[in-house]
């Protein structure tokens, strides 16, 4: 069977358009949590955000977070909840990567408030270990933070001042989290 | 700088009243610093609280729900004291979601999960508890019962309704010109050129605008400044500058022609953004009033 966004987005008539671009869609889908709820899809099919390219995952967000402030006036909503289910058991419906923008009022009779699942004080720790060392290999962006230099660089004089002094920083920080790295690892070494 | 009174359950309705009136009042600098200065996140960032930390880079934290939906349920908190996520720089906001997309295969990998929730609230309706903007990141198993959305149809009449409330303000924002508007800017310039006056020469076969490097060329004493209809009437042709192809610039190779003509493509597409922003601004206005509902 094909996917319920891919199809969508071939035949434009299954679901109201609000926005289109050559990288992603904002739609108005029949089968929602409320009316109003907007729904931010790339064009490509990515089955979960893992999955989406870093330049699009930008787009969607962006294109995400002005449709949560389009709602605000043109719904007269008093706030905007953010949600992107990831994966089947984070109860995802299409498989197709997507945000969804839910207006929200007072009294509207939705409740996104989780049970709290309190946690013994070792499982905790176990956790907090486990996710830190991950945690502190993740490198954001690397290729995009580069371009992204070289173009300042090639743009005006005056900012490049400000520009060498948070690469600075970066650099500073990037030592310090590196030796801290090594020093832990090294402790590790029988 | 104003400090507001150690305990704010204890005011009474007439001193509370009063603070009302005066956080009104407050510059948005001064908001903005009490907010921040009130914040239990603004305080984990610092490290006056507090917290486990997970992941920390120049613009955000990330740190362990004390909280939690699930075992790994994690918090992700720009920097910088924003209250809702239409505050947020896009730069910011990007970025953001480029950590939660690293962390949330990080959550995948080491913790046995089926799948992710990323979640965020905007606004006391949504069930914003804290007035810094959070992203939830969190874990999640089958049938766990974390954020379970009731769906419904939604029938088509509605829909439209809806449509037409967001479209336009969606495309003010997005910086999308409506088709409606290209028409209206095509039909403005065509009454124009019955008003213009024309440039020629009393030899020339050509006429130019006042601006075209040939009309600027042609020698004081032979110069003729003519209407449109008498332009008409003298059979002369247009010069490229009439017709709209290319204004000749006076002393300009081809080179910096091409050169000339960009900036004023670039200013074309700055266009949308200017107003954009400057909607922006505005929003953030009123949204501003939505933040300080937290106070």
């Amino acid at each position: 069977m094909k996917c319920e966004y891919c199809e969508i987005i071939e035949r434009k008539d299954k679901a109201q358009i609000l926005y289109e671009d050559n990288d992603a869609l904002i739609i108005l889908k029949d089968l929602v949590a409320i009316p109003g709820q907007i729904t931010v899809i790339p064009k490509q099919h990515f089955t979960i955000l893992e999955m989406v390219p870093d330049s699009i995952l930008n787009k969607c967000v962006v294109l995400a977070q002005k449709v949560g402030a389009a709602v605000f006036d043109s719904l007269s909503a008093e706030g905007t909840n953010l949600l992107i289910q990831n994966g089947l058991g984070a109860g995802q419906k299409v498989p197709h990567f997507a945000i969804e923008v839910i207006p929200r009022r007072d009294g509207d009779g939705l409740n996104f408030q989780w049970p709290p699942k309190p946690l013994a004080e070792d499982e905790i720790d176990f956790v907090y270990t486990l996710l830190k060392e991950e945690g502190e290999k993740i490198v954001i962006g690397k290729d995009e933070s580069k371009s992204e230099q070289e173009k300042n660089k090639n743009s005006k004089k005056e900012e490049k001042g400000v520009i060498t002094a948070t690469a600075g920083e970066t650099e500073i920080k990037l030592k310090k989290e590196g030796d801290n790295y090594l020093l832990k690892s090294l402790k590790r070494v029988p | 700088m104003a400090k507001l009174p150690a305990d704010l359950s204890k005011l009474t309705e007439e001193q509370r009243l009063e603070l009302e009136e005066k956080l009104k009042k407050m510059p948005p600098e001064e908001l903005k610093q009490l907010q921040e200065q009130q914040c239990i996140f603004c305080q984990i960032i610092s490290g006056k609280v507090p917290s486990k930390q997970i992941y920390e880079d120049k613009s955000c934290l990330v740190i362990l729900d004390i909280n939690p939906a699930a075992k790994g349920h994690l918090l992700l908190l720009p920097k910088p004291h924003y209250a809702i996520m239409p505050q947020i720089p896009e730069k910011e906001i990007k970025h953001l979601f480029l950590v939660s997309k690293a962390l949330s295969q990080v959550l995948l990998k080491s913790l046995n999960v089926d799948g992710t929730t990323i979640f965020a609230a905007n606004g006391l309706a949504a069930g914003q508890r804290a007035q810094h903007f959070i992203l939830h990141l969190i874990p999640r198993k089958s049938g766990d019962g974390v954020l379970d959305l009731p769906e419904r149809i939604i029938p088509q009449d509605i829909i439209e309704k809806v449509k037409g409330a967001v479209e336009s303000k969606l495309n003010e924002l997005l910086g999308v010109r409506n088709e409606n508007m290209a028409v209206a800017v095509q039909e403005e310039p065509l009454p124009k050129p019955k008003e213009e006056k024309f440039t020629t020469s009393s030899a020339a076969k050509r006429y130019h605008k006042e601006k075209c490097a040939f009309a600027q060329n042609i020698p004081e004493d032979k110069k003729v400044i003519l209407t449109k209809e008498e332009v008409m009437a003298s059979g002369k042709e247009p010069c490229t500058c009439v017709t709209g192809k290319r204004i000749p610039l006076k002393n300009k190779s081809k080179a910096k022609l091409n050169t000339t003509e960009e900036p004023a493509k670039k200013i074309e597409l700055k266009k949308p953004i200017e107003t954009k922003s400057k909607i922006k601004k505005e929003a953030g206005a009123s949204l501003d009033d939505i933040a300080g509902l937290f106070k």
